[in-house]
């Protein structure tokens, strides 16, 4: 073969190789447009707002996760988020160190692997209002105590790390549910119970120190 | 034109004057049953412009008193030793005596009958023979001279797939169930009761009316059912002083697996024994769970039917040995809300109320088990009332636990100790916690929780007949403790 129509296939075929590659991406981008088209099962979701500057110093908080054993039904592990400006992003932050779980193996996750919280407003008075998908009460395992752990435990790490909530009102699927699972009532919003962790009030332990 | 429309108006003024004018002025029958001390005598009364007239020669040929129907001079004469009665036909007045009397409507005469107002028995005729005669303004029955007459209450709630109908009687009867097609009946075998309510306004899709009925003189309450209902069970309890009929219906499979304890009956063949006094005179079990709703699940057991084996035996111990009246806020395998849970316990003015449920634990190895009060001050911000003197009558509905809050950590304190001396391997703790089924009730109240179900081990042994019996004894204890301190007197 003449060396010319070598250096001409080769050429022909590289050019080939390329223009299928662009081809290839051009039909990826086009389907990925199609797919994320906004739908009632697919909504339009705003991209991800990150919950903390890089500029936020960390701050260290205590996570309450129920005992695997023990006297106390909650323990609480020391974790560092980062003091972002919005109370709201500390409280996500919080959220999702409880959603991560515990470190220690003495202690258990509080929430069914595919809870999700969906939303969290403040109110001004100090209520936080957090709605979680419905996993969180269809997913629970069930159990008085365990309903109790897996409230608290949302409640006393919200409200021991972030003075400005007083109280926590837990929302499922968007709606206000009776009872998580059957037991304990959500129709009001619940406060901080320290008597059930190893952990005491701030102004007791203030007491002591003085 | 015109007088077509002249035509028209006249037909419906007709129409209207026939409807009203002839309900208002036209005689309606009624039976009324009159009970003397050892006999009953059932009256044909009439009823013309809202007045109810008796039979009056009827009631005093029963009693047999003598008397003169005078047809002449319209008038009728009773007598009774030197005592002397004269009624005359449309008259008001009475004559005893020579006295006259006046009667709130006239004495009526037709077709040879003399009718006389309601108000005549205690006016006249308690006069002249001496006779006392009782009965309830509007009332369907009259009780004659010293008849024991004891209040009869019901009550009727819907409870899930169950309607339930509570009879309440300071003495024990006698109760026969009855069916036909659309109603079922609840014969009394008693003379004389005195219902509280004569009907109940209670309608749901298995009961269109329910009423007491004693025109023939024989007690019994009627209901009115509909198709959805496909069984019926009459339970007695207190000996007999207390019955419960549930309506069942077929949607929810009924667990005929484990039938109810008989109940205990030799004291009631003896009504005049005077019983003790007891503080804890009824007690509502409440099975946790139930229909679609399992709670918690092993594979030896679900939290469902464990609850409700336990509130069984738990029910025969607590009949067997205290003598009180227990109710189950389900007795099969039905779904019910928190809510009408302890509104079984309110509505029947229960002294304790207990809520049975199996835990489960993440760690497999956790074998602890807790009994629950309600959480001292929740909802405490979310209201202004003080919860003191009259303002106990309305507070919300999730404060009704805190009337009897001290009371119910004694209970729950008592049960702590009896079950942990009884199962010496398991820890138990009294703890409190917001729970719905607690919140509303409004007497001493706790929440037992007990084993891990998540533990096989654990699963195994609460589904151990042997062990449900133990236990429930071990809560009999327990419960009459509590029944015999000073916090059960403050119910």
């Amino acid at each position: 073969m003449p060396r010319h129509i070598k250096i001409g296939l080769i050429v022909f075929g590289i050019g080939g190789a390329i223009a299928m590659g662009f081809f290839v991406d051009i039909v990826g981008r086009v389907r990925s447009m199609v797919n994320e088209r906004e739908t009632e099962e697919n909504p339009f979701k705003p991209p991800a707002q990150p919950l903390y500057s890089p500029t936020d110093p960390p701050v260290a908080i205590k996570v309450f996760f129920p005992a695997a054993s023990g006297d106390s039904l909650l323990v609480a592990e020391d974790e560092t988020i980062f003091k972002s400006v919005e109370l709201a992003n500390r409280a996500k932050q919080i959220l999702q160190k409880i959603q991560e779980g515990p470190k220690a193996n003495t202690m258990v996750g509080p929430l069914p692997k595919d809870a999700r919280v969906q939303d969290l407003f403040i109110s001004e008075q100090g209520t936080a209002f957090i709605d979680f998908s419905d996993a969180l009460a269809t997913a629970h395992p069930g159990g008085v105590l365990n309903e109790l752990s897996t409230i608290y435990s949302i409640v006393d790490s919200l409200t021991y790390n972030l003075p400005e909530i007083k109280q926590v009102k837990i929302l499922i699927g968007g709606v206000e549910k009776e009872t998580l699972a059957g037991h304990c009532l959500l129709l009001l919003p619940l406060a901080m119970d320290l008597s059930i962790t190893n952990v005491m009030p701030h102004d007791e332990k203030t007491a002591l120190l003085r | 034109m015109r007088a077509d429309r002249i035509a028209i108006l006249l037909a419906a003024l007709g129409a209207a004057l026939f409807f009203f004018w002839g309900g208002l002025i036209g005689a309606a029958d009624t039976s009324i049953p009159i009970y003397f001390p050892n006999s009953k005598l059932v009256v044909k009364a009439e009823i013309f412009n809202r007045v109810t007239y008796l039979p009056i020669k009827q009631i005093i040929e029963f009693m047999g008193i003598p008397y003169t129907d005078a047809l002449a001079l319209e008038t009728l004469t009773i007598r009774s030793g030197n005592s002397r009665l004269l009624m005359t036909k449309n008259s008001a007045l009475v004559s005893y005596n020579d006295q006259i009397l006046l009667l709130p409507s006239p004495i009526l005469r037709e077709d040879g009958r003399w009718l006389a107002p309601l108000e005549f028995l205690t006016i006249g005729l308690t006069r002249v023979t001496g006779t006392e005669f009782r009965y309830r303004p509007g009332a369907a029955r009259i009780y004659a001279d010293n008849v024991d007459a004891p209040e009869l209450e019901m009550n009727a709630q819907t409870l899930g797939p169950i309607t339930r109908l509570t009879l309440r009687c300071s003495v024990p009867l006698n109760v026969e169930l009855k069916r036909d097609d659309q109603r079922a009946i609840l014969a009394i075998d008693r003379t004389a009761l005195d219902p509280v309510r004569e009907r109940l306004d209670h309608r749901d899709r298995m009961v269109r009316s329910i009423a007491f009925d004693d025109s023939d003189g024989n007690a019994k309450i009627v209901l009115e059912i509909t198709r959805d209902v496909t069984d019926m069970r009459l339970t007695g309890a207190d000996n007999n002083r207390v019955y419960i009929l549930d309506l069942l219906t077929k949607r929810e499979p009924v667990t005929e697996a484990v039938p109810p304890p008989p109940l205990p009956s030799a004291p009631a063949a003896k009504p005049d024994v005077i019983a003790p006094p007891r503080k804890v005179r009824v007690v509502v079990i409440d099975p946790g769970h139930g229909g679609m709703d399992t709670g918690a699940k092993s594979s030896a057991i679900a939290e469902k039917d464990f609850t409700l084996a336990l509130a069984r035996k738990l029910r025969g111990a607590i009949q067997t040995r205290l003598g009180t009246t227990v109710l189950l806020t389900r007795d099969s395998d039905a779904g019910l809300d928190n809510e009408a849970r302890s509104a079984v316990a309110n509505n029947n003015q229960a002294n304790l109320f207990i809520s049975l449920h199996a835990g489960y634990s993440a760690n497999k190895l956790d074998a602890g088990s807790s009994v629950f009060v309600m959480k001292e001050n929740f909802g405490e911000g979310f209201t202004t009332a003080s919860a003191t003197g009259r303002d106990q009558l309305f507070l919300p509905w999730y404060l009704g636990y805190r009337i009897h809050h001290q009371a119910s950590v004694s209970a729950a304190n008592f049960l702590q100790e009896a079950l942990s001396k009884a199962i010496p391997g398991s820890k138990f703790t009294t703890r409190t916690a917001p729970l719905a089924v607690l919140s509303s009730a409004t007497m001493p109240s706790l929440l037992l929780e007990i084993g891990n179900l998540n533990n096989p081990v654990n699963a195994q042994t609460l589904s151990d007949a042997g062990f449900q019996s133990r236990l429930a004894d071990t809560i009999v204890n327990a419960v009459q403790r509590f029944s015999e301190s000073p916090q059960a007197a403050a119910n």
